[in-house]
């Protein structure tokens, strides 16, 4: 299943409770605070599931926000 | 026509499940006093206490009676009366004509207490999705900063708090649930539906117990401040009803829900409560992975050299 701006939020809205709805696709998700380091080890379980590939440490400062997700997503993909 | 049936009415769930909510409703009902928690029924339950061994003798205060002369349900009867003693004085004392009780650790000791009061109260049973009670247990003990007796028999049999917990869950709703099926005069009520639509399940908690409802209830409930005593801190900081706590355990990572979804699961679906999704256990090499970038994630937060 491809991964999309929705099914991000919607993974990253149950792991935290909040309302995500406001938080546009550029917005800084770990810098800011909004999702913790727990959320993120298992925001890398979720990418690594739908992409086959491995997150390396490298890509981490890459995923500040939803549209860098999606991009570092589509990127392990086509490998 | 007065009603005949039981006057007594007891408050049964697993700790964390909404009970002191359901005691401030109930205390709040102009004929109905239900005070903080009392551990008349539990202090109750252990005086039966008893041991059994291979010979098939039950060694405790009721075998022992019996050898004295005393029968079981005259042991029984008296022990009822001591309990409902205390409690009508407390009702009368109120001005109240019936009263109530609920002491959230009940539900570990509900057989005895079934044994006692099965047929001479009626039971009001609530039950809450087992993940949440674990993470909300969790957080009681670190507020109290240690396990009561209950919680700790758990804690000694394994050594990760959160599952620990779960199983001290499905232990007390396995009673809670057992006592819903084997007694006619217990209901059965779920967390989640009264914090989602209180006024009904309100509605059905007078019905059961043959009292009406008035609309003025729910908001005198949270309005009050009742009278001080043991119970769920919570919800004396609460001045409404919301289902903020639903669901909670979703915040948990990944691997400790699938964890507790191992324990609890058969319990949930029983309870009618969808299973919670069970991810593969890491590999040790995925293990270490997930443990690393955790590291990592806390040096880049912490503004530490991100370079190799």
């Amino acid at each position: 299943m491809e991964l999309t701006s929705t099914s991000v939020r919607e993974f990253l809205g149950k792991k935290t409770r909040a309302d995500l709805t406001k938080v546009s696709d550029d917005d800084k998700l770990f810098s800011s605070g909004i999702i913790d380091s727990f959320v993120m080890i298992d925001l890398l379980g979720f990418l690594e599931k739908h992409t086959g590939a491995r997150v390396a440490p490298e890509d981490l400062q890459a995923i500040d926000s939803v549209r860098s997700i999606l991009e570092l997503a589509a990127s392990k993909s086509k490998r | 026509m007065s009603d005949s049936r039981p006057q007594g009415i007891v408050i049964i769930g697993t700790p964390r499940a909404g009970t002191t909510l359901l005691r401030r409703i109930l205390d709040a009902h102009p004929r109905i006093a239900c005070p903080p928690e009392t551990y008349l029924l539990s202090a109750a339950a252990r005086f039966l206490h008893e041991e059994r061994f291979a010979a098939g003798l039950r060694i405790g205060v009721l075998s022992g009676l019996a050898f004295a002369g005393f029968e079981e349900p005259e042991v029984l009867a008296r022990l009822r009366g001591l309990v409902f003693g205390f409690l009508d004085d407390h009702a009368r004392a109120r001005g109240k004509s019936r009263w109530a009780e609920k002491t959230a650790f009940d539900a570990f000791h509900l057989p005895a207490i079934e044994r006692m009061l099965s047929g001479h109260v009626r039971f009001v049973c609530i039950q809450r999705h087992g993940l949440d009670v674990a993470c909300s247990l969790a957080e009681l003990v670190d507020k109290t900063g240690g396990y009561v007796q209950e919680l700790h028999d758990y804690l000694r049999r394994d050594p990760e708090p959160l599952v620990a917990l779960a199983h001290a869950w499905v232990d007390a709703a396995e009673h809670v649930a057992g006592l819903v099926e084997r007694d006619p005069l217990a209901l059965d009520l779920r967390y989640e539906d009264l914090v989602r639509d209180p006024e009904a399940v309100v509605r059905r908690v007078l019905e059961h117990v043959g009292e009406p409802y008035d609309d003025t209830l729910l908001a005198r409930a949270l309005a009050e401040p009742g009278q001080l005593g043991f119970g769920d801190w919570k919800t004396y900081g609460r001045a409404a009803i919301d289902g903020s706590s639903v669901d909670r355990w979703r915040t948990l990572p990944s691997p400790t829900a699938s964890r507790l979804a191992e324990v609890c699961n058969p319990m949930l679906v029983r309870l009618g409560y969808e299973p919670v999704e069970i991810d593969q256990a890491p590999s040790d090499e995925d293990a270490r992975h997930r443990y690393a970038m955790g590291l990592r994630l806390q040096q880049m937060r912490a503004g530490k050299s991100h370079e190799q």
